[in-house]
């Protein structure tokens, strides 16, 4: 009996050493737009990194605070030079840069978030977030009581207002006088301003506030006016607990491992892929204690339907600002679409300039 | 825009206007002594971030405030010593003030980043809170929005009214002529500067204790820079920096209360209205031939003597 | 008995080389410092060292890299210090390098189909007239109005920033962009190339021209040594009868088109479009930089490089060794500190004075 235990673990192990055997080291390097210590989106691709370089045989490392345009494209060419087996870029602005460098660099796997562009070893990537907006706009357009939401929003980019625009879906899903009004900061991480910017909303009547920021700070605004808001990126509860109802936030670590792994694998493929709740790329933070249970299960049953590929977010008939239908009964907005979208629905108050 | 919102927005103008205030104050004290200190943003956001973590640590925000205080006062002294003991360029000297002072704070806040610390929570005043309009305005507030009320006080006292303060301005006026009557000016200077510092630091602890309780890379945002123009749109009068703190400060809230009530203009334009107005306001009071308090031998070092 | 020290002005300026020893003593006692500063952070002081050094200047791309760098730095910081001769206190190159873009753009974006001999000169007119602008108005209302030329500046950058902003999120948008903020791309014609096989653009002949330029102006022209008469004596100046108002104007308007042409080539030759992040902050990088040179061409030069050297070296830093980024912001802090107290041995000495 100890024998065939004993021989059980060495084929295990034995089985487990061949699968790392036939894995080449691999050196993966991250390149982000903000400093780390921004707290959201940087830093969230972080954690995404650190899960990465846990695994077996993988280096990785990092070059923050890289600017869109020529210093972007001489970071990610030295990453290739110093033989980087792949590069993650992790903004829009890096496209093009990206794609210049991976011409050069067949034999190195590129990837790139947020844009479009592809070559033969240049992929990209992002996260459906808008379908967790719109689980946390059910949220807020249940919770409210002056049908007033405030979303204090850092630059209109299709990003910014795609997610505006499913949080506004959501809330009117199950509450159709709601109007979203919106505030522009300019800025990613200015905690007084985005503060402030909340302030202004709870002035005009929000009583739910949400964001699209890398600080907490619309969430002491709403404490501190004993209202309720939505975090970003990660679970913002400590900072707010009273306030805060859930979070959509982002969970990019099974997901590089993944692609980590395919290089590992000498399998890399260069995709476009746009995960989302059914991947578990994107999420909802756990719910605040305020939000009633039946809401609970009504926002987990449609997360379940989004997953499954039953329910879709951007479904017509949806109507911009001005009333015009921009897309008709029954047709669902196409993934070009949904990455180009410079319009607000109706319901959303403000401008996308 | 309906009245009580608009007294709304004359309290956010208040309250974004503190943290520059503070700055601006500090920045007085330093150039009435006739040394220029551009370094402000950096000796704030030091502030904002020793501020956070002593508050932190020892779970005072008080302390944190003071820590604040303390640490404008050395990373003041860094620019002392280079203007008045190596007759470094004030300009160049102030300018890597900012560089280093933003470099060492993003360096060791890294780690803290999405912490929390404890800060000073909104106390309205008894009695006064309760005063139509005014109290909802000025004394709705954090206990340093009240502390701030004082300082331009004692300052306008302090260089009108007495010894020290006749004399730094002297020394601010003409180095030579007060050396000549027998003040010691490179100790005057340094009062200015490092007395100056301790403000700047209060200003970035107000930033990372009370407006917000929380730090992140680059909290100070540029605010040690407008304290800078303030200055000069003061006349180098604590009491117009009060005005011209609360002005800013009500401009940016109000583009902000502008778009919230649903304006169409693009936010880029409205962004523009602070510091567009601040040109404006400036032209005009140049233009009625106000009088400015600026030092005559501001941003001159006095060469040592042999 | 008590040792002191006193400070002693020499009989004449330290000479060439001992300045040099100066200058590298004040860059060591920099490095050794940031050093320390790894060191307490777990990190090996020599490698960190060396890792910034090989990222900024241990290779031929690195070089090329730090060059490409410091061509924007060194066309701000020539314009600065234009203004800065007549004591203009201009630190507004930061926008006038943003209008200087933008006025390029309108041109690449408006004719791109116009031969390339036409279109990068209509191209330069508009960067110069855009940023030449920018320092026009502060140059108005401060002989005007008196109004501080220093906080209309400051301002002014904010604004122009705010400007590019809105019209590459506005109007300017590039349709194909899926939303981003970022003009279409430049024709070929509207591109500055690069010099042969390197990375370099021909800005970089630019930079050489426009320096030799300003050096030659201040030295040989009649304009020039008025200008440069009134920044040493204004009241002198205008007690000769010199055209102080209007020389402030015009030094204003080449600071403003000097800083705007930098616009330009970074639109053009690096980015190939306008988009917001190419504002990175060079107009203030050329403040310092002016200063360090003394306002000399070529000073300003080896500076421009060597600030753009230590941005780029970092990124290595930080990818060798995970150093964060903020770590380029404290050497270059204290290297211009220790440089800027070195200063004092140029005109003084220490000496060791007895008590009685």
């Amino acid at each position: 009996m100890k024998v065939l235990k004993a021989l059980v673990v060495m084929l295990v192990l034995g089985m487990a050493m061949a699968a790392y055997g036939a894995d080449k080291p691999v050196k993966v390097g991250f390149v982000y737009v903000s400093p780390i210590g921004d707290a959201g989106w940087s830093y969230a691709h972080d954690l995404g990194r650190q899960a990465v370089a846990e695994m077996d045989g993988v280096t990785t490392s990092y070059v923050e605070a890289v600017a869109e345009g020529p210093d972007s494209e001489r970071v990610i060419l030295n990453m290739a030079r110093k033989g980087y087996d792949l590069i993650f870029a992790t903004s829009f602005g890096y496209m093009d840069p990206m794609l210049k460098v991976a011409k050069q660099f067949p034999k190195t796997s590129f990837m790139h978030c947020s844009g479009f562009k592809k070559a033969d070893n240049m992929g990209n990537y992002f996260g459906r977030m808008y379908q967790a907006r719109y689980l946390s706009g059910i949220v807020a357009g249940a919770m409210t009581k002056t049908n007033t939401l405030g979303y204090v929003a850092a630059f209109p980019i299709p990003e910014v207002i795609r997610g505006i625009n499913a949080f506004t879906l959501g809330a009117q899903s199950v509450n159709p006088d709601v109007t979203v009004r919106v505030v522009w900061t300019k800025t990613w991480y200015d905690p007084a301003t985005e503060k402030e910017a909340a302030k202004s909303l709870l002035d005009v009547g929000a009583d739910v506030i949400a964001q699209h920021q890398d600080s907490p700070g619309p969430q002491e605004a709403a404490q501190e006016k004993g209202v309720y808001s939505i975090g970003y990126n990660s679970d913002m509860a400590s900072f707010a607990p009273k306030a805060h109802l859930t979070a959509p936030v982002w969970n990019w670590a099974p997901y590089y491992a993944k692609v980590v792994d395919s290089v590992r694998k000498d399998n890399f493929k260069a995709e476009s892929v746009w995960p989302g709740l059914a991947d578990g790329i994107v999420d909802l933070a756990p719910f605040g204690p305020m939000v009633p249970e039946e809401l609970q299960a009504k926002v987990n049953g449609v997360k379940a339907d989004i997953a499954e590929g039953k329910k879709k977010v951007f479904a017509g008939p949806i109507k911009d600002q001005k009333g015009t239908l921009k897309l008709a009964d029954n047709t669902a907005a196409t993934d070009n679409e949904l990455l180009g979208m410079t319009w607000f629905v109706e319901g959303v108050v403000g401008t996308t300039e | 825009m309906n009245f009580e919102i608009t007294v709304l927005l004359l309290a956010a103008a208040v309250q974004s206007g503190t943290p520059i205030l503070y700055a601006t104050l500090g920045e007085i004290l330093t150039e009435k002594s006739g040394v220029l200190n551009l370094g402000v943003e950096g000796v704030m956001i030091l502030g904002a971030l020793v501020g956070f973590l002593a508050s932190k640590v020892t779970g005072s925000p008080l302390a944190g405030l003071l820590a604040a205080g303390a640490v404008g006062c050395v990373a003041a002294a860094v620019h002392g010593l280079v203007c008045l003991v190596f007759q470094g360029n004030q300009v160049v000297s102030g300018l890597a003030l900012t560089i280093l002072g933003t470099g060492v704070a993003n360096y060791i806040g890294t780690g803290y980043v999405g912490q929390l610390a404890p800060g000073f929570a909104p106390y309205p005043m008894p009695v006064l809170s309760q005063l139509p309009v005014v109290g909802t305005i000025f004394f709705n507030h954090d206990p340093l929005v009240y502390l701030s009320y004082f300082i331009p006080v004692v300052l306008f006292l302090f260089f009108s009214r007495t010894h020290h303060g006749l004399n730094i301005r002297a020394v601010g006026e003409n180095p030579a002529a007060a050396s000549a009557a027998g003040l010691n000016v490179a100790v005057y200077r340094w009062f200015g500067i490092i007395g100056g510092g301790f403000f700047m630091g209060l200003g970035g602890a107000y930033l990372s204790l009370a407006y917000t309780h929380l730090w992140t890379t680059n909290l100070t945002a540029g605010r040690g820079w407008i304290a800078v123009a303030l200055v000069i749109f003061a006349f180098w009068k604590p009491g117009r920096a009060v005005f011209g703190a609360y002005l800013f400060g009500g401009i940016m809230a109000l583009q902000l209360r502008l778009q919230a009530s649903g304006t169409q203009l693009p936010s880029s334009i409205l962004l523009m209205l602070p510091y567009a107005l601040t040109i404006v306001v400036l032209v005009l009071s140049s233009w009625k031939k106000g009088t400015s308090d600026e030092p005559a031998a501001l941003g001159v070092n006095v060469e040592p003597a042999d | 008995m008590m040792l002191r020290m006193r400070i002693v002005k020499r009989q004449e300026p330290l000479g060439m080389w001992g300045s040099c020893l100066v200058l590298i003593s004040a860059l060591v006692l920099a490095v050794m410092l940031s050093g320390l500063l790894l060191w307490i952070g777990g990190t090996s002081p020599g490698g960190g060292i060396a890792a910034l050094f090989q990222g900024a200047f241990g290779s031929r791309w690195a070089l090329e890299d730090s060059v490409v760098k410091a061509i924007p730095i060194f066309l701000c910081s020539l314009g600065v210090a234009v203004a800065f001769r007549l004591k203009v206190w201009n630190i507004g190159a930061e926008g006038q390098f943003a209008l200087g873009a933008v006025g390029a753009t309108w041109v690449a974006l408006s004719f791109p189909e116009w031969p390339k001999p036409l279109l990068i000169p209509a191209m330069i007119v508009m960067a110069m007239a855009g940023g030449g602008l920018w320092g026009f108005i502060p140059a108005l209302l401060r002989q005007k109005l008196r109004t501080n030329e220093i906080i209309v500046t400051l301002m002014l950058n904010y604004i122009a920033i705010l400007v590019l902003d809105y019209l590459v999120y506005g109007a300017w948008k590039d349709p194909a962009s899926f939303g981003f903020p970022m003009t279409r791309a430049f024709s070929d014609q509207a591109v500055v190339g690069k010099i042969g096989s390197t990375n370099i653009n021909w800005g970089l002949l630019h930079c050489v021209v426009l320096g030799a330029g300003v050096w030659a102006f201040f030295r040989f022209t009649r304009l020039g040594f008025d200008l440069k008469a009134s920044g040493d004596n204004v009241k002198a100046a205008k007690y000769a009868g010199m055209p102080y108002d209007y020389l402030v104007m015009l030094v204003m308007i080449m600071s403003g088109a000097l800083a705007g042409w930098a616009g330009f080539l970074e639109a053009s030759a690096t980015v190939n479009r306008l988009q917001p992040s190419i504002m990175v902050g060079y107009g203030y990088t050329a403040i310092v930089v002016a200063w360090l040179a003394r306002l000399n061409p070529l000073s300003i030069g080896i500076g421009s490089i060597l600030l753009a050297g230590l941005r780029v070296g970092v990124e290595n830093l930080q990818l060798d060794l995970q150093v964060p980024a903020a770590f380029g912001g404290i050497l270059e802090g204290l290297i211009l500190l220790t440089v800027l107290a070195g200063g004092l041995f140029t005109h003084y000495r220490i000496e060791q004075r007895k008590n009685p």
